[in-house]
């Protein structure tokens, strides 16, 4: 059972055919990337997504010599993210899932990384911390959804990450250049930490950040406290979290778990309550088509499709509203 | 009597950020609460936040008693340990307790912490934690809050909104049942102490938190 995954929520368009082990046959992304100190326009990565969508489709179903691999189902991500990029996706999903004759299926883009950093991990029962431009969320499985046991109550780590590259000349996205430049700083700056209960707040963070740079402050130490001051926050608040739900497996996913520093904290976190710690691998932590490939499977295995007809976006799709039912319930 | 003599160290829990001692000052049995060093910090920030917080903790234990909320007392203060000394309060976590709880002393309980969390309010404190795990549940069914590590002066309805939006959903992740009486009891507590029209601009401020998490789930 093959199932083709079409993820458009925000900058990057994929294209992913996996099967139901999990056994990825192709994994095809393109990145739209706005010029320095610019973020991603909407319709602008839309227009990019449209012009790469036949070549990224034709390529991850290109996987035998002998012509294109047929989808049993066709899965595209549904929300959150950005309306135009969205359409395009759903555009393409409907058309393929109708001319082909193939149920459709709808993917929450969150719950998404979760369920492709789950298949890697091996974990049962985790708490989950996804963070990335869309979500910065601590969550636990119960019965059908995913709660939320703490968030961000402004921006995304993503948000302060990218925002702060970006008015600071880096290029977008910043996660990794913040990352290059924070291993050369050594000056913690003061930066205002903000925890309230299992929550965490960034833009007080981002204001000031951007203001010691423009008093002088050089660029690698404030990349360097950026992160050292980020990070500590949401490690506290999944520490609280840890103890509170006595969980015993911490998994990491969304695009910023490619950090090295984030990993490290939250091993650390791990390590102290005896927990397993997992973070999403470098490869299937952004945002790919085989998230919602393999998350397609799993809710098509779980009788979840919709006719094309109904098959609406959802630009603001929070987290706890996508139906989970297919981690087993303890 | 010496009370400056802390002695005889018993490990009671090790919480998320500070270990809790049971021990004896003079005739008191007493809690010694140790913020311990956190290896994923780093370090000079680490020693700020420890330090940080148990000086406020310190200072606003013994303002909320002032204001005649129910919460130990403090009896030291090592701010260079990051370590204070309070007296025990015997009772439960309230988060093992609730799920046993009757529903009528559920409701009485919590329209008693709603009068509680009006006080403090008024007195111009947010606990900035409050959660089922920092609510002590005593013999006598009435709650304690403890840990005031996150506290801070303010009279905004945001700040007093947020200690019961916190409150709030810490309750519904874990406890299944009773969500929706038992904060309506905690209502009545909280318009009772804290008088109509300030309460319900912070009823109005929790609402909105409640949806603010909502909406900023972007992609």
């Amino acid at each position: 059972m093959l199932c083709l995954g079409i993820e458009s929520t925000a900058h990057t368009f994929g294209a992913s055919l996996v099967d139901d082990q999990g056994h990825v046959l192709s994994d095809v992304n393109d990145k739209y990337r706005p010029p320095i100190g610019q973020g991603i326009h909407p319709r602008k990565a839309a227009q990019h997504h449209a012009d790469v969508a036949a070549s990224v489709v034709g390529k991850a179903l290109a996987v035998k010599d002998n012509g294109p691999l047929l989808p049993d189902t066709i899965a595209f991500s549904a929300g959150p993210g950005l309306g135009p990029c969205l359409r395009v996706g759903a555009t393409v999903a409907r058309t393929l899932a109708l001319y082909y004759d193939k149920p459709l299926v709808p993917v929450h883009h969150g719950v998404a990384h979760l369920d492709l950093a789950m298949l890697g991990s091996g974990f049962s029962d985790p708490l989950a911390v996804l963070v990335s431009g869309g979500h910065t969320a601590i969550a636990v499985h119960i019965r059908k959804n995913w709660r939320i046991y703490g968030e961000t109550q402004d921006i995304t780590l993503g948000n302060l990450i990218d925002m702060f590259a970006r008015s600071s000349g880096l290029p977008s996205p910043g996660g990794p250049t913040l990352e290059q430049e924070a291993r050369k700083g050594n000056k913690l700056l003061k930066l205002p930490y903000t925890v309230k209960g299992n929550d965490v707040a960034y833009s007080g963070l981002l204001t000031a950040a951007v203001r010691m740079l423009q008093k002088g402050e050089s660029l690698q130490d404030a990349c360097y406290s950026v992160q050292e001051v980020g990070f500590a926050m949401l490690a506290e608040a999944v520490e609280r979290s840890l103890v509170q739900t006595r969980k015993n497996e911490l998994l990491l996913a969304g695009g910023v778990a490619a950090n090295n520093r984030l990993k490290e904290m939250l091993q650390q976190v791990a390590n102290e309550h005896d927990a397993s710690f997992h973070a999403a691998e470098l490869s299937k932590s952004g945002d790919c088509g085989l998230q919602i490939a393999w998350s397609g499977q799993l809710a098509y295995r779980s009788g979840i499709t919709v006719k094309p007809s109904e098959s609406h976006v959802v630009p603001r799709w929070r987290i706890d509203e996508a139906e989970v039912p297919w981690i087993p319930i303890r | 009597m010496d009370t400056n003599q802390v002695n005889d160290l018993i490990l009671m829990h090790r919480g998320a950020e500070a270990d809790l001692y049971l021990t004896q000052v003079g005739p008191w049995k007493a809690v010694l609460k140790r913020r311990i060093e956190k290896k994923y910090r780093q370090k000079y920030l680490d020693a700020w936040i420890r330090k940080e917080r148990t000086t406020k903790e310190a200072t606003m234990l013994g303002e909320a008693r002032k204001a005649g909320v129910r919460t130990p007392t403090l009896l030291r203060l090592d701010s260079e340990e990051s370590s204070l000394t309070m007296s025990l309060i015997p009772g439960k976590l309230a988060r093992d307790r609730l799920d046993i709880m009757k529903p009528k002393a559920g409701e009485d309980l919590f329209q008693d912490l709603g009068q509680q969390i009006g006080k403090l309010h008024r007195k111009g404190i947010v606990h900035g934690d409050l959660t089922t795990s920092n609510l002590i549940i005593s013999e006598e069914n009435t709650a304690y809050m403890i840990d005031f590590g996150l506290a801070s002066s303010s009279i905004e309805a945001e700040d007093r909104a947020v200690d019961l939006h916190l409150l709030r959903r810490s309750i519904a992740t874990s406890h299944s049942f009773g969500v929706e009486k038992w904060f309506k009891a905690l209502s009545k507590g909280y318009t009772d102490s804290l008088g109509h029209r300030d309460s319900a601009s912070v009823y109005r401020k929790a609402s909105e938190i409640a949806r603010r998490g909502r909406y900023f789930a972007i992609r």
